[in-house]
This record gives structure tokens, sequence and C-alpha cells, in this order.
């Protein structure tokens, strides 16, 4: 460790570091404006020049580097007449038309009150450029405040990995332009805001909170939309909330976040909210049940809303039985309430009908990973891939704009430390950009592709034999199948050239640790659950399984999917995947859940069959079997797949109760609509795409009437107990919360990997990724160290099949069905947040320049889409993102612009997921 | 709120989005683009070389053909537009048959190269860093030349004119679209 005297004073520093950031650390403050952290030092501003004993001329301390018995002097006369100087030049062309981030100090202004720089007597009173610039509706340009520094240059290459803004002409007319000096979103911005987030003097800044007062409070909490799990702060004045900004001490993203994180915040207080219970009108009157939509709403108290849902549901589970009840529980809701949900389902009602949307994105996954290993989540952390991998294989996920600052983390591992990256799409989406291989596989034709390389592997003998001895089985079976899959065959399934085939295998054997990502590219086929065995092999085969830097890792899309997963959301496991077929899992449940009648007597023992997957219970509730849905924050007519004879079901199911906040597509369904809250209302905690468990803290009072779903759950839990007159006797049977952490204490009780998790140790800064296995352990950022969950990892010999549904004649496009960056899911929340429509107003469909030109189509004209089973119209965005005969479409738009009114309803017969990924279509002009 | 006009995501611009004119879309001048990119795309630093000979072979480097040099280089598009707008010698625009450049060195500039551009605009009908609607004509400044002793100095194409006075401005003019006219006469 180097010594070197500041001001004559004696200091320790760091190795490999520069003179300011020494300095930094040890508590002396050199002034700068070019510099930050987290960017590479660029020696532009000359602010930090220094006097160094033995050089002729100041240095950038920015740029020096720290050595031993270095003498340094940071504020002598000449130093300070010097800084004097700079900020005179920068004030000269720097106009101020007033500060619209009250919270954020402009860096410029605090050196010229420091120095005693008159600003008034120095800065333009004019304008050089127009204040407010660019239309893009979030980041707003005034470049008057520029003082060139380029941190907002730095921050898009180095941050976001985007390259938009840069450095144009010189001299006096130097100034940083977007693109080729065209708008920002015409240079492909991606809105993440991380060039504000770093811009020291406010010439860029946050658009949709410019002016806004200071915040009485702000409010760590965990972001609500993807399974990333980015921590920031919901900033409130007067029970409102004005805007997120960025937190350096969040675990995952620090201040980096995405357009919905940052932006995306307007729909929490939207007028659209529900505030108040209704249900309809028939139920009070006691009349027959009119055709669904037809029966007005009638707003009502909390207590006839829940009477009414507890009385109509014991009433059908005495008539016809619990299993005659199924649940949609929500992976937008916190853990909590998740295991509220299954306690609802399971012990109140006494039904395993319970599912969530898990099923429609990482079932597959759950079921392919919970055969191969024995544990169905993501393997490895973010942060440790990013660091550790020396290969990043992508497959099926268009992570940049579903994970957005995972994606943005996987292109500064490209850019810094020049890990390989290899990407395997249908669609050449974004990241494909940074790939040094690019696959473009036919859709469908994933476990052939994988297959291929592995059989590439064998034959050069680049598997970790090692490995697979002493930690594998199954593996001779495996390799008979992989053998029937040489270069020539699988570049005729895949389209995939036996050149790239071959480049791409010798990259991941020579590459190790490689780390392998997935999203929904992989799960949603009829094949879902044989691809994720098959990439489950790769891993095993080159040994990249409990080791940092590789692993399995599948992006869960929902906030808190893994969460509804862990909490028993799903029909075959309690919370914890603890089988409901055990029956040691099932005697424990019956203990701790135990209700007793008046009589003394108990309800019938849980039974030990799976319940209905959502798949199979919106079909049942068309046909009668299923009566009543109760369904938490979902909205199943957008995202099943084939939306019309999702309707079909609905319309024709007795009884549906709703807990939402808006008012949906599947509320015209509903019977009995609950008003929950959002995450900025209410406390809990959510499991991200790694495991790891954080709080959701509570910013605003709850809107109107409404309460926290927690609540409302036990409140209805309560009632349905009384209705049928049983006392909660088992020591985790009550529903008397006091608070959420209450909750997460009964979940610690009863699910294993969530053991040592609590509320207290979350809020002291605990960084827990479950198995967490008591109180004192530290939770396990990576599985599978030493041997997997279920003994030995296994093989899975797997083979090609083709989808349900390819082209034909009639049909002759195949679409695929994704999301895009400035939407979310089924578009509730993402519809009403105005900057996000601004940028993507209409579902645009993806299609291919010789397609569009074959059929006479112009980009953004009027198109439709018809498959078997329905239609969709929107806007054609002629790309060559697709390849040709393949389109792309999204489901954030609801009606008649939903891309599931055409996907079909195949399921993959393990895990019963929807082929949302294929199906065939005739596209036309409308 | 302004609603932004634009193609939301659009990778990289397709050419059917481009203009006619455009080098793009003129298949000899696309094939010589191609040919230099092709030539230098995997020479280190190439990107000079590969502007220059655009310049040089082109005339100029619209927005379309630095996306394009962007997209084949894989080099971010706002790094080639930074590296276009920094060197006085490559334009966005076509140039005119002709281009006067107005040394902008101190010993012009205090010698009177403001005013000399205040002529030439005047006389010409455009501005400095445009081209005359007849296409003769492209008006520039441009860094020391390094004949300070003849400030103020104008550079007509390779030739160098020192000692210029406004007043002799008109007639240089005149020198300079005759013999275009007699040029493109033959």
């Amino acid at each position: 460790m180097p010594f070197i005297f500041i001001n004559g004073q004696p200091y320790q520093v760091r190795e490999d570091t520069n003179l300011l950031r020494a300095a930094q650390e040890a508590g002396i403050s050199i002034p700068s404006l070019c510099d930050h952290p987290d960017l590479t030092p660029y020696g532009g501003c000359r602010l930090c020049n220094v006097e160094v004993k033995g050089l002729r001329l100041p240095a950038a301390a920015c740029m020096l580097p720290v050595t031993d018995g270095m003498e340094v002097y940071t504020e002598t006369e000449d130093l300070v007449e010097a800084r004097k100087s700079i900020l005179k030049l920068l004030l000269k062309n720097y106009y101020d038309s007033g500060n619209g981030n009250a919270d954020k100090p402009n860096a410029l202004l605090k050196w010229c009150d420091y120095y005693g720089v008159d600003t008034s007597q120095w800065t333009r009173k004019e304008p050089r450029y127009a204040i407010d610039s660019d239309p893009n509706p979030f980041i707003r340009v005034d470049l008057n405040k520029c003082i060139l520094c380029t941190r907002c240059i730095r921050a898009c290459a180095e941050v976001q990995g985007r390259f938009v803004w840069g450095l144009a002409e010189r001299g006096f007319d130097s100034q940083i332009v977007a693109g080729s000096g065209v708008t920002l979103l015409e240079a492909r911005c991606e809105s993440c805001g991380a060039c504000v987030e770093y811009c020291p003097t406010g010439a860029l800044t946050h658009k949709p909170s410019f002016g806004a007062e200071l915040p009485e409070k702000k409010v760590q909490t965990t972001c609500a939309y993807c399974g990333v799990g980015c921590n920031f702060d919901l900033n409130v004045k007067d029970n409102r909330v004005i805007k997120v900004t960025s937190n350096p001490n969040a675990p995952v993203n620090g201040v980096h976040l995405c357009v919905k994180g940052r932006y995306g915040y307007q729909y929490i207080q939207h007028p659209d909210r529900l505030r108040s219970p209704q249900v309809r009108e028939y139920l009070l009157k006691g009349m027959p049940k009119p055709p669904a939509g037809e029966s007005p709403w009638v707003t009502v108290s909390w207590d006839t809303a829940l009477n009414l849902a507890a009385n109509k549901l014991a009433a059908i589970k005495r008539e016809s039985g619990p299993d005659a009840i199924a649940l949609l529980s929500s992976a937008k809701c916190t853990n909590e309430e998740n295991y509220l949900m299954n306690k609802l389902a399971r012990q109140v009602i006494g039904t395993h009908n319970i599912d969530h949307c898990a099923r429609l994105c990482h079932s597959s996954t759950v079921a392919g990973l919970g055969m191969s290993f024995g544990s169905g989540a993501m393997t490895n952390t973010v942060a440790d891939i990013v660091e550790h991998a020396q290969a990043i294989f992508i497959i099926g996920s268009n992570t940049t704009e579903q994970h957005p600052v995972i994606g943005s983390k996987i292109r500064q591992a490209v850019l810094r430390r020049k890990v390989k990256l290899i990407v395997a799409d249908p669609r050449r989406v974004d990241i494909a950009e940074f790939a040094q291989i690019y696959l473009r596989q036919k859709p469908g034709t994933d476990v052939a592709l994988i297959n291929g390389l592995m059989h590439i592997i064998l034959k050069n003998n680049w598997q970790d034999q090692a490995f697979i001895d002493q930690r594998c089985e199954n593996f001779d079976a495996f390799r008979e199948v992989v053998e029937k899959y040489p270069p020539e065959l699988v570049s005729k399934i895949t389209g995939v050239t036996e050149k790239d085939l071959y480049k791409t295998a010798e990259t991941l054997a020579s590459n190790k640790p490689a780390a392998v990502f997935w999203a929904m590219g992989i799960t949603q086929h009829t094949t879902g659950v044989l691809n994720v065995l098959t990439l489950a092999n790769l891993q095993m085969l080159l040994g990249n399984m409990g080791v940092p830097g590789g692993g399995v890792n599948p992006l869960r899309g929902q906030n808190n999917v893994q969460g509804a997963c862990d909490m028993g959301g799903l029909p075959n496991v309690f919370p914890g995947y603890q089988s409901v077929t055990n029956e040691a899992v099932l005697e424990k449940f019956n203990l701790a859940w135990q209700t007793t009648h008046a009589d003394g007597s108990t309800p019938p023992l849980f039974n030990n069959k799976a319940g209905l997957t959502s798949t199979e219970m919106i079909p049942m509730a068309g046909t009668g079997k299923v009566r009543a849905l109760v369904i938490l924050g979902e909205n199943p007519v957008m995202t099943e797949p084939d939306a019309n004879h999702t309707r079909e079901c609905l319309e024709a199911c007795e009884f549906i109760v709703l807990q939402e906040i808006f008012p949906s597509e599947t509320s015209h369904y509903a019977d009995v609509l609950l008003p929950g809250v959002t995450f900025a209302e209410k406390e809990g905690t959510f499991t991200n795409t790694e495991r790891r468990i954080q709080m959701v803290r509570q910013a605003i009072q709850p809107e109107g009437e409404t309460r926290p779903d927690w609540e409302i759950l036990a409140d209805l839990a309560k009632r349905i107990l009384a209705v049928e007159k049983r006392r909660p006797t088992g020591s985790h049977a009550g529903w008397d919360y006091a608070s959420a952490a209450e909750v997460m204490d009964e979940i610690a009780a009863v699910t294993p990997i969530y053991a040592g998790v609590s509320h207290a140790r979350l809020n002291t800064g605990a960084q827990l990724h479950w198995p967490v296995k008591d109180l004192n352990h530290s939770g396990t950022p990576i599985l599978h160290i030493g041997e997997f969950t279920r003994g030995k990892g296994k093989f899975h010999p797997t083979e090609h099949l083709d989808p349900q549904e390819l082209p034909d004649a009639e049909y002759p496009f195949l679409l695929t069905t994704g999301r895009v960056l400035y939407h979310w899911h089924a578009g509730e929340m993402t519809r009403r947040s105005q900057g996000l429509l601004d940028v993507y107003p209409d579902a645009y469909i993806e299609i291919h320049p010789e397609d569009a030109e074959a059929l006479g189509i112009l980009d953004h004209q009027q198109v439709r889409l018809s498959s078997r089973r329905g239609i969709a119209l929107g806007k054609a965005l002629i790309t060559e993102r697709v390849s040709p005969g393949l389109i792309f479409a999204n489901f954030h738009f609801a009606g008649e612009q939903n891309g599931n009114n055409l996907t079909i309803a195949a399921l993959d017969p393990v895990s019963k997921i929807p082929e949302f990924k294929i199906c065939a279509v005739k596209l036309e002009v409308s | 709120m302004a609603t932004p006009n634009h193609s939301y995501a659009l990778a990289a611009p397709t050419l059917k989005n481009l203009e006619k004119e455009y080098p793009l879309n003129v298949p000899e001048q696309k094939a010589i683009i191609d040919r230099i990119l092709e030539t230098y795309c995997d020479v280190p630093g190439g990107l000079m070389v590969i502007l220059n000979e655009i310049q040089s072979r082109v005339g100029f480097i619209s927005q379309p053909v630095q996306e394009y040099v962007a997209r084949v280089l894989n080099v971010p598009v706002s790094a080639i537009h930074g590296v276009v707008t920094f060197y006085s010698f490559f334009t966005t625009e076509p140039r005119g048959d002709h281009t006067l450049k107005f040394c902008m060195g101190t010993a012009c500039y205090v010698g009177g190269t403001p005013q000399l551009i205040q002529k030439a605009e005047q006389i010409l009908g455009t501005k400095t860093g445009r081209t005359t609607p007849d296409g003769k004509i492209t008006l520039e400044v441009c860094r020391c030349v390094g004949a300070c002793s003849q400030a103020p100095v104008v550079v007509v194409d390779e030739q160098l004119y020192g000692r210029l006075r406004p007043s002799k401005l008109p007639a240089l003019i005149r020198e300079i679209t005759k013999a275009s006219s007699n040029s493109s006469g033959e």
C-alpha cells in the first residue's frame, strides 16, 4: 500500500487508484466536475489539477496514478487562481434559466461559490441554445447549462452501453449531440436516464419531475416492474409520489435504473384507480346472473363486499366441494400476500387449485431444473456472473428490453472485461449487437441447437469429464441421444450454419466459467421443459454448475414471480416447494394450519393430488367444473393464450372475485371487485430473479378506501372461516396479523428455505438469497456448490419435436409474441404512465422488409393479423430484427390489438405452459 | 408534451428509409463506399481512412452514410458523427464545384476575415457552411493554413489568395464562376 503526502500530511492509500479517488477516500476534497467514481476518468475539466513535487506543471489528479512517496499540494495560491479562471471560462458559456431539480446540487455553482467566483458577473445573459431542445418525454436537454464534462457520454457508453451521446463540432462550437445529430429517441436512446443521473449541472434533467418541489421524505423500496429487483427512492410530498430517484445503496442496480422504473410511476395515483369495493347489482338484489358485464357495478362497503364473497364461496364449496373453486395468485404482489393466498386456498377453502402467471412464463423452468438439479431457480447472482463469467450464453431472452438493468450489466461485462457473449434468438434482439456470435435459429428448434453444440463438444472431448463423473448421473443415456445430432442435421433443422455451430461450441468449451441466461424464448414452447433440460445438460457437460460466473440463469419476468412460486402459489407445492404428494409435508401443514369446527371435529386432511394449473382452471371454468375463481392482481384475458377462448370461459364462470388496482379487461367478467393497492402503499417483500429477498416499504397512504392486499385476504379468510364456523387451532392457523412482518415470521416458521428471513433482518441491511436456513445463516447466493439439491445432477436425454402449429398455405407466417421495453405485460400500469405511452403508443407488429415489400405494406401502416383463433390489429414496424416469414407482436394493448387473440393454447405436457412463441398467422393490410 | 415522431427502436435504418439521391441509393456510389469499407474495416484506426476516402470519392458524408459506416464497423454513430464534425475537411452535405475557405487563424481574423465572409455571403446569397443554390460555390471557414504573412487568406479549392480585401471579392468570385462554366463546357 503506497504512502503519499497530501498537503504535508502522510496518508496510506489503495494501490491501483488515482490521486483524486485516493484523496477523496482520505477525506480530502479536491474540486472536480468531470469525474465520477462510476465512470472512467476523463481529465477534461482540469479543476482537479494539483501540484506534485517533481512535476513542472500542475497535473489532473483524476488522471494521476498514486505512487509511493508522492508529495501533493491541493490548494496552493496558484491552483486556486487557475481554478477561478477555469470556472469563469465555463460561466462565460453558461446560461441558467432556473433549477428544475431542487434536490440535486449544481456542481458548477457549488465550486463557484466555494472559490468566490461571482456567477452573476460571469454567466451569459442570453441562451445560446434552445432550452428543452429534445422531444424525449423523460429527458430534458438544456445545452445552455452544459459544461462539456462528458459524464453523460461516458454514462451512456459505460453504464447503459448504448453510446447515444457523443461530442460533436470543435472549439467554441463543441456540444453534446445524440447519435448523428438527431433527437434522442431517433438515436436509439432507451430513456434510462443514466445521463441525467450523472449530469453535474442540470443540463440534463428528468422531464416528468422538472420543477417538482422538494420531497418531504424519500422511501427506499423495490421496483414493481420486472424481476431484476432494482431499489430506488419514492419521493413523497403531501401523500403523493412526486418522483423516483436513484439510491446509491441499491444492492442490485446502484444508481442505475430503466425507463419504467425511473419514469413509469404515474399509474400509482392514476385517476382510474379502483377506490372502493364494488359488487354487481344482481348479487345485491338476489337475481340470477345476467351475461357478463351487463349488471351494473354498485359501490358498497368492505363488509358487504367481503361478506358477499365469503358467503358465496362457502356456498359453492358446500355444494360442489372445495375443488370447484380455483385461485389465481399474483406475481405482482408481495411474498406475504402470496403466502396468504396459498393459505386461503389450502387451509380455508381446502383446494390445491392455486396457480399464478409463472405458469405462463417459467413453469417449464421450475419443472425442468427441478428434474435436473432439484431446485428450479436462477443459480447465480447477476453481480457474480458479470464479474466472473468468461462467457455468457443468452438464448431466448431479449435481455436489454425485458430485464434492462441486467441487460446493461451484461453489456458492461462485454465492454469492460471482454466477456465472450453468444446470443441465440430467432429475433435479432438488441443485445445481439454486443455478441461475438449471434445465432438466428428457427423458432422452436432449441433442443436441436443445444444438442448439436453438445455433439460437437463431445466429439472433441471438450466436456468436463471429472465433473460429470463425480457429480452427475445418467450420462451414457444422454450421450447416446446427442450422438444423433451431428452438425449437418442440426444445421438443417435450425438454420444455423455448421461453422457457427462449431465456433459456438468451441467458444463455450474454451471460456469457462460460462453462464447461461434464458427467458421466454426457451420456456414458452410445447417443448419448454425439454428446452430447459437440454440447457441444464449443457451446463453439466461443461462443468459450469456450482461455480462463480456459471450456472443456469432463467430470468424471471415479474417483480415477484420468484416469490410467488416460493410461497406456494402453485398447485403442486406448499411454500418452499414442499410437495403436496409428500405425506410428511401434508402432515406438517395439517397440524400447522389446523382448524376446528364448533363440534370439535377438524376438516378433512389436505389431499395429496396436485391441483389445477391456470391453463387448466380457466378452461374448466368454461365447462362449469370450476364454479368460482378468486383472482388476485392478474389479467388472464390479456395474458392467457387464445384470448377469445379465455373470454368465453370467464363469461361462463359462475362467480369471480377479483382483487385489482385498476378496472381491467378481466374485471368486465368479475362479480366482486376488491380494490387493492400498489407497491407504494404497503409493506412486504419481493424476491427477485436472483432469489434475493428485498423489502417493499410503504411510502404513501392507500388511495381512497383501498386496503393493502394482505389485509383484504386475511379479512376474507376470517369471514369464510366464520361462515363455516371453524376456529383456527393449529400453530400457524390464525389470520390475526398486525403487520406484514408477522406474516413473514409465519412464512419463516413453515418454509425451510425462508427460515432465516425476517423484516427486521432485511431492514438492517441483510442481503439474503434463499435458501436462508436460520436467523444466523447469511443466505445462498450460488446454488449447487459441491452438491446438487437433489444429490446428483441428472442428465435427461432430449429429442427435437416440431411445434404444434407451423405456417401453412392459409396462415403462411410464423408469429412469435413478447414484450417491449416501454411497456409491461398487459399494460395496466404502463398504459397509465404518460411518457411511456408517448414513446410507444400503438401495438406495433414487426415485419421483415422483404415480407413488407411483397405484401405492399408501408412502415406504420395499419395491418391485420389473423390466426385460426382470432385477429389482432396493429401498426407495421418494418425491421430486420425479425427474419423473413417471422412476425413479432406484443400483448400490451387491449381488445383487438392484443397479440394473445392469435396465440394457441398448445401446452407443454409436463409444465402445461402454452406455446406463446409459435403459431401460424396470416398478414394483411387492414 | 410533444409526441416524438419517430419509429420506435428501429435498430438501424434500412436502405428503404433513405432519400433517392443519397449515395447509398445510387448503386455506383454505394459500391464505392462498400469497397472502401471492405478495404479498411480491419485496419486499426481505419475509421479516419474510411471517412477520408468517402469524403474524397463521394464528396460528402451524410447522416445516413455515417449510420451505415457505424453499422458496418460496429462503432457508435455518435463517435463517427463526432469525428466528421470535428474535422473541417469532412462535410455532411455535398460541396459545390468550388469551395472558398476563409482562414480564421488569428492573423487572418484580425486582418479582416469577418468582413470578407460578410461580403461573400452577401454576393452569393448563402451562408458560411452552405452551398449556393446552383451548386457552384461552397463557403467555409478553416483553421490557420500557415500563410499568416499574407493575411487575410482565402483558399479557393487548392489555390491560395492572400491580402484579400472585400472590394476584390466580386472579381474573384466572377473568375471562379467563369472557370467553372468553362470547365463544365469541356
